[in-house]
């Protein structure tokens, strides 16, 4: 299962770690990992297209940390969004992903 | 900070092992030699489970319906050769063994 931690501070995206693997299928059919990674990819680029110092990243065995380093309007609703179709994901997948 | 590269299996588990419907076995049958050659045997033993006649049933010797040949009589085994490239098995009494 893919778990979606969420650390906020003063209602502000701070931190989110994405760990784990989905299960839903073998490496290459794994539907749902696959719309996690993109979901989650799109995001991050797309900020860091506004600014690469908006947000770091670290891949890991384990998954992805991501710390958001800004916090104005567009890099949070931007990863508003990408939690929020993490979320629908998890709705429609919840023995393979889950948010927090 | 460099773009994220678009990897689709990032969060997949470990690489696919392709799955295979093969890997099953029946237990094997044991067959083949239940007795040697030049020992004693008692009436109605077992002397060579097999699939068809690789060895022929010989003297006090009977096939089974499952191809196994037992003897009739109690006596010493002999494997023989039969005609150009066959074989079989006789039993042959102790008084009488050649």
């Amino acid at each position: 299962m893919i778990n979606v931690r969420i650390t906020k501070e003063n209602a502000k995206y701070k931190k989110i770690d994405i760990l784990g693997h989905a299960m839903y299928d073998d490496y290459g059919k794994d539907i749902v990992c696959s719309a996690a990674s993109s979901i989650v990819t799109t995001t991050v680029n797309g900020i860091l297209a506004l600014d690469k110092d908006n947000l770091s990243y670290m891949i890991s065995k384990e998954g992805l940390y991501i710390t958001i380093k800004s916090t104005d309007k567009t890099t949070q609703i931007l990863i508003k969004n990408m939690v929020s179709l993490l979320k629908e994901l998890e709705i429609n997948y919840p023995a393979n992903i889950e948010v927090k | 900070m460099e773009f994220l590269k678009l990897n689709i299996q990032l969060f997949a588990h470990h690489k696919g092992q392709g799955s295979t419907s093969n890997g099953r076995d029946s237990a094997g049958r044991r067959l083949g030699a239940k007795a040697a050659d030049g020992e004693f045997v008692t009436a109605g033993s077992i002397l060579y489970r097999q699939r068809g006649t690789k060895i022929y049933p010989g003297i006090n010797v009977r096939r089974g319906n499952d191809d196994s040949l037992y003897t009739t009589v109690d006596g010493i085994v002999r494997f023989e050769r039969l005609g150009r490239d066959k074989k079989q098995v006789s039993v042959y009494p102790v008084e009488e063994q050649k």
